[in-house]
């Protein structure tokens, strides 16, 4: 009897602390059969997606890690990896080669935004989120200034299918064609019609063995008692200030090479919104795989890029199965992406209040024993 | 950082460096900017006084916005980035007065009166939802405002209204993403007691309007309640030793917030002459927000004159520097430094280090 | 320590640096145009062939009868090619290879197969691939104020 109620609570904590999970599987499954696809054809999708996003959402784990919260300024990275890209495909850089020079001059700008965003966010403890949400958009103007008026102006640039015909200032679109789907393509496999870019696949790999393997260094621990508590941590001789402003960098510095992968499947890039709602998706994803503001592992990025890119592709669809426009479904899947985020935000607010609220209970407690006495 | 704010401030040196420190030097580049534009305006070959009736237009349409930032701020529950919430249901007013029939005046009145209900319903569980996360407000507010216009873009499809002119005309349904108010209530403030002095345009209604409001909001303020949530505000604890309810005060400021929001974009509709339906309430917050900020409100101290000058000084920057640049330089770089100072103000702000809540 | 950090710091840099150096070269994009003209070179004809098969690596990129262009992409500096002229129907295909050095800052060069394969000097058969002017409306392609902060993404692709 005894047992039995253990293994129904056990049941019921399981279905709890996964909600957003299984509501999505709940919400995938209803669409997959009203959407009519077949599944080849969805799981190529997925596969796509998985090689374009992925990278992308791994660069958010680390300031989780320490304590930052959801970065929302990994924008900035995607923007450092924009402006590379441009200066790539004006110099003609293809394929793969081009890939690595962009990735490569994406780092100073990554680091040096990154550098910025986390000095912001240490003259605002408390309220990271917010503040790196309001760096982006601050961000986003710098970018635009730089890439509307200084490219071409100041900056040379030298071809035509770039630059705007005005004469400085880059185009809406920038075509990648010399180097769409480089990696993917390089050592891709085919299994059943579904093609397998195996390339993009090895370096996700690498970068997640990679993040195993820093949580494990001097840093990575540091990073985390900074997480668990940055005043503890700061007794113990943790440099505080320090260790989260490398960690918003190495965020950004991925984020920056995410978005080139990203961008390189594409096949071009929107130049004035491609970053802007990257940072939102990717956060999205992440968090419907499980993940919350203070936790999240490698097994959450990529549960949440199957079922939020499932959803995504379904929902358009099936929305227009059931309501007739296909406009609702598209509608459907935003409201999703910012509800899911929003629902992480309450759970995990509201957590962190009773945990406080425990604790001021347990003081008050303790106090009152200690006055009896 | 500014760590040194010291108020032993001995030497006249000195005095002047703490009072430019309290006013704040983002405040004063942007009271400078402006002050060059209006200099420079007759320069370039811009017309100084339409300039000036442009930035009053641009001040009436979004005051009451801005106001709306003040309850929030007052109750400590930081800026209301969930405004766009507010502004719903001001559209759901708006939509519904129009659909059942009212023209002209009278359908303004309806439209505030049928988007009261939404704004308090609405406000009431934004500000319950609040209460539950003390401390997390601002970021919460923002993904509240972004899911709420999400789904409200659903349902502007999907809501069965019929007016002819409010719906798209193939298929009969659906609202349409711009509303134009001719008819309704297009100018209906802007234009009550208009005066002209050349090219001066006073649009004395609006301004009355927006006047009536902020002095409720004054004397609102200067009453028990009021005063009360000044108190929640800076010192919840305090507050609550001193016998106040904190939950249902700051509930109270949220749906204040709301409603005065719902006030505000009907307010601003009517300037602009159209309803803006579906992504347009998404951005609407940030503006608001940094136009109090840079009327020198902090995230938790605002008072009306915050809200009348930074709504001067944020719109001036943003209704003069297209014209003045590009008469200038020909070349419109406004829209991106409307952006950099914005939120670069919102930035400032949340940077300051007296108001960490922790 | 500290001073072996900036060591390591320095090495990584510079590392960086040689590897981006590196993929500008290797990754350079170059177009090649091949024509079968006629080519006047120092008051000489070089006339047109009846037909030239241009092959990259073992792939045929390109069949050229008498006034027609074709064209392949490549990367890097160093750009080796075969041919197989036909004179006359049915004969013998005769074959050349080229091993061609294209200039780093020229984005497309056009070369003159018969020019080549009379072993005229460089200058006489690569010239510069300069695209016809196209005349572009003066449309305001500068993001409007919804596409700049569209953060929604609706109809954005993932």
């Amino acid at each position: 009897m005894k047992n039995q109620t253990s293994a129904g609570k056990k049941v019921l904590g399981f279905l709890g602390s996964n909600s957003v999970p299984i509501m999505f599987i709940i919400i995938v499954a209803i669409c997959i059969p009203l959407s009519g696809f077949s599944p080849v054809f969805l799981i190529n999708e997925i596969i796509t997606r998985m090689g374009r996003n992925i990278f992308l959402i791994l660069s958010l784990l680390i300031p989780i890690m320490a304590g930052m919260g959801l970065n929302f300024g990994m924008t900035l990275g995607a923007m450092a990896g924009e402006i590379a890209l441009i200066f790539v495909s004006d110099w003609q850089i293809w394929g793969i080669p081009g890939v690595v020079l962009a990735c490569i001059m994406s780092i100073p700008i990554s680091v040096l935004l990154g550098w910025m965003c986390g000095k912001i966010l240490n003259a605002s403890k408390g309220r990271e989120m917010v503040t790196s949400y309001i760096i982006s958009y601050f961000t986003n103007g710098l970018y635009q200034l730089l890439v509307l008026y200084i490219m071409g102006a100041i900056i040379p640039i030298i071809h035509n299918s770039i630059k705007l015909p005005r004469g400085y200032g880059v185009r809406q679109t920038v075509g990648l064609l010399t180097m769409r789907q480089s990696l993917d393509n390089a050592l891709a496999i085919r299994v059943a019609g579904v093609k397998i870019p195996v390339l993009t696949f090895l370096i996700i790999a690498l970068m997640c063995l990679l993040i195993v393997w820093f949580r494990r260094t001097k840093l990575g621990q540091d990073m985390r008692a900074v997480g668990q508590d940055m005043e503890v941590a700061r007794d113990a001789g943790i440099n505080v200030e320090r260790t989260r402003i490398i960690s918003i960098i190495i965020s950004t510095v991925l984020a920056g090479f995410g978005m080139i992968i990203y961008l390189q499947n594409m096949g071009d890039m929107a130049t004035y919104s491609a970053h802007s709602q990257i940072g939102m998706f990717c956060i999205a994803a992440l968090l419907v795989g499980g993940a919350s503001v203070d936790r999240a592992s490698i097994g959450n990025v990529f549960l949440g890029v199957v079922l939020f890119h499932l959803m995504f592709i379904l929902a358009p669809k099936a929305g227009g199965v059931i309501t007739g426009d296909e406009m609702i479904g598209e509608y459907f899947r935003v409201f999703v992406s910012y509800g899911v985020i929003t629902v992480a935000l309450v759970m995990y607010e509201t957590k962190k209040r009773r945990a406080k609220a425990g604790m001021a209970a347990q003081l008050e407690a303790a106090q009152r024993e200690e006055e009896q006495q | 950082m500014s760590d040194i704010s010291n108020n032993a401030a001995t030497t006249p040196l000195e005095r002047i460096q703490s009072a430019f420190r309290s006013f704040g030097l983002p405040r004063l580049i942007i009271a400078g900017m402006l002050l060059v534009l209006l200099i420079a305006a007759p320069f370039v070959g811009a017309n100084f006084w339409m300039q000036i009736t442009n930035v009053l237009n641009r001040f009436t349409w979004n005051g009451v916005l801005v106001l709306a930032m003040v309850p929030m701020v007052h109750s400590g529950c930081g800026l209301n980035f969930g405004l766009p919430l507010g502004i719903i249901s001001g559209l759901l007013g708006a939509t519904l007065s129009l659909e059942l029939g009212f023209t002209g005046a009278a359908s303004f009145l309806m439209a505030i009166l049928l988007s009261t209900p939404f704004a308090l319903v609405l406000g009431a569980g934004y500000g319950w939802l609040l209460n539950k996360i003390k401390g997390g407000e601002m970021m919460i507010a923002t993904y509240v405002g972004f899911s709420s216009v999400s789904f409200m873009c659903m349902m502007w499809l999907l809501l069965p209204y019929h007016k002819a002119d409010m719906v798209w005309g193939y298929a009969g349904k659906g609202l349409r993403t711009t509303i134009s108010l001719e008819g309704y209530y297009d100018k209906i403030l802007a234009n009550f007691l208009q005066i002209r002095l050349g090219d001066l345009v006073i649009p004395t209604g609006a301004i009355l309007f927006f006047a009536l409001l902020a002095f409720l909001m004054w004397a609102f303020l200067h009453t028990k309640t009021g005063t009360a949530m000044t108190a929640v505000g800076s010192n919840p604890v305090f507050a609550r030793a001193a016998g106040i309810n904190v939950d249902k005060i700051r509930l109270l400021s949220v749906v204040m917030s709301t409603w005065l929001g719902a006030i505000g974009i009907l307010v601003y509709e009517q300037g602009f002459g159209f309803i803006q339906l579906y992504m347009a309430p998404f951005n609407m917050a940030l503006p608001a927000v940094s136009a109090i900020l840079i009327g020198g409100a902090s995230v938790n101290k605002a008072t009306i004159t915050n809200v009348v000058i930074g709504t001067i000084l944020f719109q001036g920057i943003v209704t003069m520097t297209p014209t003045v640049m590009n008469n200038m330089i020909h070349m419109d770089i406004s829209e991106v430094l409307r952006m950099v100072v914005s939120n670069g103000m919102i930035l400032y702000a949340l940077t300051r280090k007296t108001e960490v809540t922790r | 320590m500290n001073k072996r950090r900036l060591l390591f710091c320095l090495i990584t840099v510079l590392v960086l640096v040689a590897i981006g150096a590196c993929m500008m070269v290797i990754g350079r994009g170059h177009t090649i145009y091949f024509d079968n003209k006629s080519l006047e070179y120092e008051g000489q004809k070089y006339e047109a062939i009846r037909r030239i098969n241009v092959n990259v690596n073992g792939e045929q990129v390109a069949k050229l009868s008498k006034k027609e262009r074709g064209m392949a992409t490549t990367m890097g500096q160093g750009f080796k090619f075969d041919i197989e002229v036909i004179r006359e129907k049915d004969a013998e295909p005769e074959r050349y290879s080229f091993d061609i050095r294209i200039p780093y800052g020229i984005d497309g060069i056009v070369v003159n197969l018969p020019g080549m394969i009379a072993e005229l000097p460089q200058a006489a058969w690569m010239e510069e691939f300069i695209p016809a002017p196209t005349v572009e409306e003066e449309e305001d392609e500068t993001p409007a104020e919804g596409d700049v902060m569209d953060d929604f993404g609706v109809g954005g692709d993932l």
